[in-house]
């Protein structure tokens, strides 16, 4: 099940890729191959361009890995749906305990662009429940429908 | 939510983005069909973004403009090649990519994104982005009328320009280029005509790096054409750059009212959207998007 449905995932989001190149994000990380993990907050910075995450990840063997990451939505975007700044930086106070989901760099470094983001309770953080670029963070008014031609 | 959930929440953007190419200008509200409305009142809060507080994220819209100038582009001079070859955009199909060998239909302006780590893009600094990337990007404007001038303010980078509605001529080959450069504005009929000189030169047209001259000429027509759509259509007339005047692409936008963007506080109005303070952008360079391109610093 969870083979078919990554496949099912990883295809949608392949398929909208090419109209939804954002910040020329779309150029360095890989929307195609997601990469989840958990991992323990470091440090939190809600800034434009692109708010950013800091975060280790302890792997079977002990060993920590840092990671970076860039949020799609900015501060504009997260306020309108809910997520301002100080419930921000609540929700990923340093010692947070994460599972992250991120379209990694292509470079192969240890940087993404967090694509899903819940903590221990499973609660979606900041809106990034699944979506790529441009897609409204969750808990807020949904997308608007179809412009009607004409107008 | 649930992986069906998760799935169908992930297959309704897919598909949203593929049906509109993104999101675009909001929706039409028929509740403003009938409203009355000044044809020669441009003031508002104006946006191209379709997400309900025009905010944020959208791409491309087959109907109103996508965040490029335009599709089509007149062939350059030579310097204008030059130019052109020596800006870098991170925006777009990515170069040497299947993808971008998959659409020659596109100007290959379109189908060379490098990324933002080893790009030329001034506003990867967060510099001005100047009028016609501005007006092009699809977040909201603000148009604040006065009796001599219209101020014009961006959401996105916190941009402001100013449209002098004074009657003074316009100011060819100014001595001093500016980055949103130096506008005038006049009433031709119910349409809004802004001339504009003097941009520097080191703006791009639009996000995919087409180059212009600080000679550049950049006509916009502002046309209201009903309670809450204004369209806008710019042309460049820059023949060091350009071998004819280029048009570019309809650019349409919905009117919003003041209250449908709001603070946490509940503070309404326009967002303060700048990117600042300049020091943390580049740490934020550095330490993501540099490191994201395989550039460690």
């Amino acid at each position: 099940m969870r083979t078919k449905y990554s496949v099912l995932c990883v295809g949608l989001l392949a398929a909208a890729i090419p109209a939804v190149a954002h910040h020329g994000t779309g150029a360095s990380y890989d929307l195609s191959h997601p990469v989840t993990m958990q991992g323990i907050v470091t440090e939190f910075h809600y800034a434009n361009p692109h708010p950013q995450l800091f975060f280790d990840v302890t792997d079977d063997k002990g060993e920590v890995t840092h990671w970076s990451g860039e949020f799609y939505p900015n501060p504009a975007q997260l306020i309108q749906d809910g997520w301002g700044r100080k419930r921000s930086e609540a929700a990923l106070a340093p010692g947070t305990k994460i599972t992250v989901t991120v379209a990694p760099a292509r470079a192969g470094t240890k940087v993404g662009a967090i694509t899903k983001l819940v903590n221990e309770k499973n609660e979606v953080l900041l809106g990034v429940g699944g979506g790529g670029p441009g897609a409204v963070p969750q808990g807020g008014p949904p997308p608007a429908p179809a412009p009607e031609p004409g107008k | 939510m649930t992986r069906l959930g998760d799935a169908v929440f992930i297959f309704v953007l897919s598909g949203t983005a593929l049906a509109q190419g993104g999101r675009g200008i909001l929706a039409h509200n028929p509740a403003n069909d009938n409203k009355p409305y000044d044809k020669h009142d441009l003031s508002g809060i104006w946006t191209r973004n379709g997400s309900p507080g025009g905010y944020g994220g959208g791409g491309t819209c087959r109907d109103c403009g996508d965040r490029g100038y335009a599709a089509k582009v007149p062939p350059m001079t030579p310097l204008g090649k030059k130019m052109f070859d020596a800006n870098k955009p991170s925006y777009g199909r990515l170069l040497g990519s299947p993808d971008a060998a998959a659409h020659p239909e596109e100007d290959i302006g379109r189908r060379r994104a490098v990324p933002p780590a080893s790009d030329s893009d001034p506003y990867q600094h967060c510099n001005p982005m100047g009028p016609t990337r501005a007006l092009a990007y699809v977040d909201p404007m603000e148009m604040n009328v006065l009796p001599d001038r219209i101020i014009q303010q961006f959401e996105w980078g916190w941009g402001t320009r100013i449209l002098w509605t004074d009657g003074r001529p316009a100011l060819m080959d100014p001595d001093l280029p500016r980055w949103w450069g130096y506008s005038t504005g006049h009433w031709d009929g119910d349409t809004f005509v802004v001339t504009t000189t003097g941009v520097d030169e080191r703006t791009w047209v639009d996000q995919y790096g087409y180059p212009h001259s600080a000679d550049m000429v950049l006509e916009e027509r502002y046309k209201r054409t009903a309670y809450d759509v204004l369209e806008v259509t710019m042309t460049i007339n820059d023949p060091k750059i350009y071998t004819a005047p280029w048009a570019g692409d309809l650019k349409k936008f919905r009117k919003l009212d003041k209250n449908t963007i709001k603070s946490i506080d509940g503070w309404a109005g326009m967002l303060e959207d700048a990117c600042a303070p300049a020091d943390e952008v580049d740490l934020f360079n550095k330490r993501v998007r540099d490191p994201a391109g395989g550039v460690i610093h």
